[in-house]
């Protein structure tokens, strides 16, 4: 059985926090390990993060919407919003630049946001339909998604 | 988030602590390029006391890391907890930064 909660905030910064420690209550709840929970919060907040920037371009006024899904063995997040859709091409062709000690022009002040999420959970796709854009992401409990501590 | 500073022989040690994260970056962004801009360019960063960080809180460690540089001096990020030091692994940032874990190394770095 599937177990389903949605959660809603504003598209400000400062209802990420909240909506962070909701998910991390609800992971906590689940009894998902500490390495499982950092992973999902930290992917939730990035994918937030996106909605705020990019989507919404940080105009507050707006929903964003979580929902979290919790099956056996996995848990899935789909986070949506109602703003300007990404280029569903970027989550396949992004490339993630490296820093290099000695070019700062590497040094770059965004552009984060996708590798990470991709790094947190094993399964990330973004969709849009109808107005609404879902990025959904999924994890398989215990050890066994990528890059476990 | 709460940012408390002291200097130690003319090199700035900012301790931040709570969750850096993007409803926090504009203040403490603002804080600690005024920290380096009244200092001498070396900074201390302990982020023994951060225990989450997000991509937004990483582009503040970057654009400290490029003031300080512009000074002709750097930044050591102090005491990584393993989810921020995960993090900064992840994005390779810690082929730029200097990572210490004690601060007498990181004084000394700085000297």
């Amino acid at each position: 059985m599937t177990q389903t909660i949605s959660l809603a905030i504003e598209s400000r910064p400062e209802c990420i926090e909240l909506l962070s420690c909701a998910v991390q209550g609800l992971c906590r709840l689940a009894g998902l390990s500490a390495a499982d929970i950092a992973k999902i919060e930290l992917a939730v907040v990035e994918a937030v993060n996106n909605a705020l920037e990019h989507a919404y371009r940080n105009q507050p006024g707006h929903l964003i919407v979580v929902e979290f899904q919790l099956a056996a063995g996995r848990v899935s997040l789909l986070v949506r919003d109602g703003g300007e859709a990404m280029d569903p091409q970027k989550l396949a062709t992004e490339e993630f630049v490296e820093p290099d000690p000695a070019s700062p022009e590497t040094w770059h002040m965004r552009g984060r946001g996708l590798t990470i999420i991709k790094s947190c959970v094993d399964s990330v796709e973004y969709q849009v339909r109808d107005g609404v854009n879902t990025l959904a992401m999924s994890r398989t409990r215990g050890d066994s998604g990528p890059q476990s501590d | 988030m709460i940012l408390t500073d002291r200097n130690v022989d003319g090199i700035d040690i900012v301790s931040l602590a709570g969750r850096l994260v993007m409803a926090d970056v504009p203040q403490v962004r603002q804080r600690l390029l005024a920290t380096v801009e009244r200092g001498g360019g070396k900074l201390i960063l302990d982020l023994r006391e951060v225990g989450f960080m997000d991509s937004s809180g990483l582009s503040v460690l970057v654009s400290v890391l490029k003031a300080v540089r512009l000074r002709n001096g750097d930044v050591v990020l102090l005491h990584l907890n393993p989810t921020v030091r995960s993090l900064i692994e992840l994005t390779r940032l810690h082929r730029v930064f200097a990572i210490c874990d004690d601060e007498a190394a990181a004084l000394a770095r700085l000297r």
